[in-house]
């Protein structure tokens, strides 16, 4: 028999056991024949056999040894009796498993998410020479390119393989019978090569397509095609917009996503279109290639020199310009990198924890089991037989624990990527082997060094054999203390930070906007250029508005050209008619249009002056624009010196001239007044300065806002039909709250918020159990002293009291330990508090009275417990 | 004495097992118990505790193949057989045999 076969007969214990003892029992037959023979009775030659051959018990042990694949045998046997040992304490068993599954799995999670956030590179080939390209004025919050400019910049650099620039908006298609609204991408020539990525179907954009005079041509995105019904003949169909129709001339892959996540097509923007051709109007981003071997800094050195010789050549519009080259992968993972290095740290910290409760459940457990091990040794079991039954049995807790975190590992991972969509590249989220292979190793290693400790301490000649226990306790236990210590303290450093955050975010949602998004519709209602004049479309959605505000329930009606809680895409470049100081800083402001019922409807104060009036009711032309308000923000920064109001601004309506809404000259409008900021982009970040030009037509399908007095969705219904009632032949589309709109830009707070809160609860309810287990079993070791005290007198309470001084001191010492560390951590957050500093001392001492008050609860049940013993049998037991 | 009989009985059942089968085919448990008593005339006695597993052993190790049979009184028995191997370990254990008595002897001579 090889080993093969011994490794068989392992499988095949029923075997094994017939055939030797068919051999036995012949054996001893032919024995008992023999000695018949020689004249001994029946039974007595039976009894001489057995007694001869010996004990059968054993022999069949020694056969059977011989016979199987030992190790693997003994295994298997020890394995069997583990999980029975296992399953009599079960409270102990999935309270280890449960700390081994949260461990891994949490880990598992949270570190592949920040490894594919993160640390991969971008989805391009040689994606880290890739890098975004911004401009920087004087003094200025500005940093779009205009294209004239990026197109010198990617003509005369030495350090790039190529320059292209990219811009963002939403176009409507009215083929179908609702209209509908896409996001667009315009890119520039070469864009494709720069990232060198090519369309899964057609073609990429070809000279001609970039130009005015060229057919629109559009590439779809995989997401859109499918909807479309992933026809494989979509090359070459047409798509009608308000102004012509896009040909579809290629579409992208799947995993294709840049400049967002959320672009349905890209067309090629017209090169050679007069708006293009400022060097004012800034609207594109810039991305570039490095050429191999060029650093960052000689990048921005190089376009820097470059821009230099443009502002020489061009003085009036490029100087004090600066050019900034950041890597693509930064502005791609932008501000999430700190929110997921705070996960990595707090999720690190949580299996600590876990590490630490889990060696403390084992010593306890430990320290129960040293009498038995220790009977065992002085019945003659061998040392390794008793460490092997031991690792087994930590082994079964291990596996157990290794399967359950796994899964919890895939059920966190999908919870990631529905709880933060918007998180970058969050689609590329899975489960990574390597992380999962050293998370299970560190804490199965724990689990299993932790297991061993019963066989080494309970060795022959290491301890005498003691049936009660000894009395000096706490200095055997010190090990357990001081793990129950680390828990404690590790708890309180992560629930001061997540504390903090939570205050933060309390402090957020109380922060003025500026403006009021509840009880705001927004909706779109369909029309296009070509279809009327602007007099015509002023007309018509004058009469809209009024018809609407006529509801009941329909408190205002406005219009804007883009919603509040959005930035602009567009920053303009204003100048004014009185004339500034040649070293005041470039006018950028945002620029909205609106109509003047917008600042009530948004509930934005009207600061100084009065509000601007409607063209057509000022007196003037309709389609010439006279009044425009400014923001407190965009006095602060460019009109301190002076009186804002009575100035007149230029430029503001270049952005109207580009589509070609108006013609002829555009006069410069007056300043009426000054409102408050609306903090567009967040709570946190300051105002962009903003100049409100009053009209009711910006382009011939603005955002219409109403505010409601109950529920807008509630409204919208008859709003609807209100505005069939006036006009019938135009439809509504994209109906929606505004505060809906907005929630994009506090999800990640949100979630890392959420997250964080999680994983202090799960560090508390591990302290609870880590704390408790090791108290109860040090209580239970001093039954027989309690029960000798009670039987003599003793108070209870006196009892309970001096069963947990110890206690009291560790948690103590380890709070305040834990608060020292807090102190330490929460420097690191200070970026992403709002409203809190990170030393918050009512936050600090909340947490430290919250995990001081858990774990004296954790300790008070197993003491108070003890002293309810009945005394006398607690003292027969032993 | 008996003891002193079966500790040096130990060390030297393979080699009596082995020369058993060589000279018998086929061959039980039993019969290899008997042979051995009968052949040494009465001097040795296999301590049966430690057969079974010797004779499982040695055929783990390749020197014995067992086959399932019936003896004469039709009663089912195991048989081991020699192997070519255990042919071949048997002439080295008779050689060490060998040398380890001419040792022992020699001390045992010397004055």
């Amino acid at each position: 028999m090889s080993w093969f076969h011994r490794l068989l007969n392992t499988f095949r214990p029923g075997r094994v056991q017939r055939d030797i003892d068919r051999e036995i029992s012949f054996h001893l037959a032919e024995r008992a024949d023999q000695l018949r023979s020689e004249g001994v009775d029946p039974e007595e030659a039976r009894r001489r056999a057995r007694l001869r051959f010996g004990n059968p018990v054993v022999q069949r042990e020694r056969i059977r040894d011989v016979d199987v694949a030992r190790v693997v045998d003994a295994t298997m046997r020890n394995a069997r009796y583990a999980i029975r040992t296992l399953a009599r304490t079960p409270g102990f068993t999935v309270t280890v498993v449960l700390t081994l599954a949260l461990g891994i799995g949490a880990n598992t999670a949270v570190f592949s998410a920040i490894d594919t956030v993160l640390l991969r590179p971008l989805p391009f080939p040689d994606g880290d020479r890739l890098v975004e390209l911004t401009e920087v004025h004087e003094g200025s919050a500005e940093t779009r390119i205009a294209p004239v400019r990026l197109q010198d910049w990617n003509r005369l650099n030495v350090t790039f393989d190529g320059i292209a620039g990219h811009y963002v908006d939403d176009v409507v298609d009215t083929s179908g019978e609702l209209p509908e609204r896409f996001r667009r991408a315009f890119v520039t020539r070469g864009f494709f090569d720069v990232l060198r990525v090519q369309p899964a179907m057609g073609r990429g954009f070809v000279e001609s397509e970039h130009s005015v005079k060229g057919p629109i041509a559009m590439i779809i995105s995989n997401r859109r095609w499918r909807s479309l019904g992933a026809d494989p003949q979509i090359v070459g169909r047409a798509v009608k917009i308000p102004y012509g129709s896009l040909i579809t001339v290629g579409v992208m892959s799947g995993d294709f996503q840049f400049p967002a996540r959320d672009v349905d097509l890209w067309s090629a923007d017209d090169a050679d279109a007069t708006w293009a051709q400022s060097r004012t109007l800034t609207w594109l981003t810039g991305i570039g290639r490095l050429q191999p071997g060029v650093t960052l800094a000689q990048a921005e050195a190089d376009l820097n020199r470059v821009q230099n010789s443009l502002a020489a050549q061009y003085p009036a519009t490029d100087r004090n310009i600066r050019v900034r080259v950041t890597p693509l992968k930064d502005t791609v993972v932008g501000s999430t990198r700190s929110s997921l290095w705070l996960l990595f740290g707090s999720v690190s910290v949580l299996l600590l924890i876990a590490c630490t409760n889990i060696a403390a459940l084992l010593l306890s457990r430990a320290t129960r089991r040293e009498q038995e091990i220790s009977i065992r040794y002085s019945l003659g079991g061998s040392r390794t037989t008793v460490i092997c039954q031991l690792l087994t049995e930590a082994a079964v807790l291990a596996v157990t624990g290794a399967a359950t975190g796994l899964v919890v590992a895939l059920a966190a991972t999908r919870a990631l990527r529905s709880l933060a969509p918007e998180l970058p590249r969050v689609s590329e989220i899975g489960i990574d082997g390597r992380i999962l292979f050293y998370t299970m190793a560190t804490t199965v290693a724990v689990a299993l060094l932790c297991g061993l400790v019963p066989a080494l301490r309970g060795a022959p000649g290491v301890r005498p054999l003691r049936s009660s226990a000894p009395s000096s306790l706490q200095k055997r236990h010190s090990i357990q203390w001081l793990l129950v210590g680390v828990q404690v303290a590790l708890s309180v450093t992560l629930l001061a930070g997540a504390g903090l955050l939570l205050r933060s975010v309390e402090a957020l949602s109380r922060v003025d906007l500026g403006f009021d998004a509840s009880h705001v519709l927004t909706l779109h209602v369909s029309g296009s250029y070509g279809w009327e004049t602007t007099d015509m479309a002023v007309q018509r959605i004058n009469r809209l508005i009024d018809a609407v505000g006529t509801l009941p329930g329909v408190e205002s009606v406005a219009i804007t050209s883009t919603l509040p809680g959005v930035r602009d895409q567009q920053q303009l470049e204003f100048n004014l008619a009185e004339g500034r100081s040649e070293a005041a800083p470039r006018m950028h402001a945002e620029t909205r249009v609106v109509s003047p019922a917008y600042f009530q409807t948004l509930r934005i104060p009207l600061l100084a002056g009065e509000l601007c009036r409607r063209p057509e009711d000022a007196g003037g032309n309709t389609g010439v624009v006279t009044e425009a308000l400014v923001n407190r923000r965009f006095v602060d920064l460019y009109l301190l010196d002076r009186d804002a109001i009575g100035l007149h601004l230029s430029g503001a309506l270049d952005g109207l001239a580009k589509n070609g809404h108006l013609s002829g000259n555009v006069p410069p409008s007056r300043i009426v007044g000054i409102v408050g900021d609306a903090r567009e982009t967040g709570a946190d970040r300051a105002p962009a300065p903003t100049v409100y030009t009053c009209f009711s037509a910006p382009d011939p399908a603005p955002w219409h806002l109403m505010r409601t007095s109950g529920d807008p969705l509630a409204m919208a219904e008859t709003i609807r039909r209100k505005i069939h009632d006036v006009e019938p032949q135009r439809s509504v589309y994209d109906a929606a709250p505004l505060e809906g709109r907005m929630s994009g830009a506090y999800a990640q707070n949100r979630l890392r918020t959420w997250l964080l809160t999680l994983f202090a609860l799960t560090a508390l309810a591990l302290v609870c159990a880590g704390v408790y287990g090791t108290l109860s079993y040090a209580v239970s070791l001093r039954r027989r002293e309690v029960a000798l005290r009670l039987a003599l007198g003793a108070l209870r309470r006196s009892v309970v009291h001096q069963l947990m001084t110890m206690s009291i001191r560790i948690v103590g010492t380890a709070s305040a330990v834990g608060l020292l560390l807090a102190l330490l951590f929460t420097q690191s957050l200070s970026t992403m508090l709002y409203g809190v500093t990170p030393t918050d001392p009512a936050t600090l001492t909340g947490v430290m009275f919250l995990v001081v008050a858990v774990a004296f609860i954790a300790a008070f049940i197993p003491a108070a417990s003890a002293t309810f013993v009945q005394p006398m049998r607690a003292l027969r037991e032993e | 004495m008996s003891t002193s009989r079966n500790d040096i009985l130990q060390g030297t059942l393979t080699l009596l097992v082995l020369k058993t089968l060589a000279s018998n085919k086929r061959m039980h448990g039993y019969a290899i118990t008997t042979h051995v008593q009968r052949a040494s005339a009465d001097l040795l006695r296999v301590e049966e505790g430690s057969l079974y597993p010797a004779l499982h052993r040695m055929e783990q190790q390749g020197w014995l193949k067992s086959e399932w049979g019936l003896t004469e009184k039709n009663r089912e028995a195991r048989f081991y057989s020699l192997t070519a191997h255990g042919r071949k370990q048997l002439a080295l254990e008779e050689e060490s045999w060998a040398r380890f008595t001419e040792g022992v002897g020699r001390v045992l001579r010397y004055v």
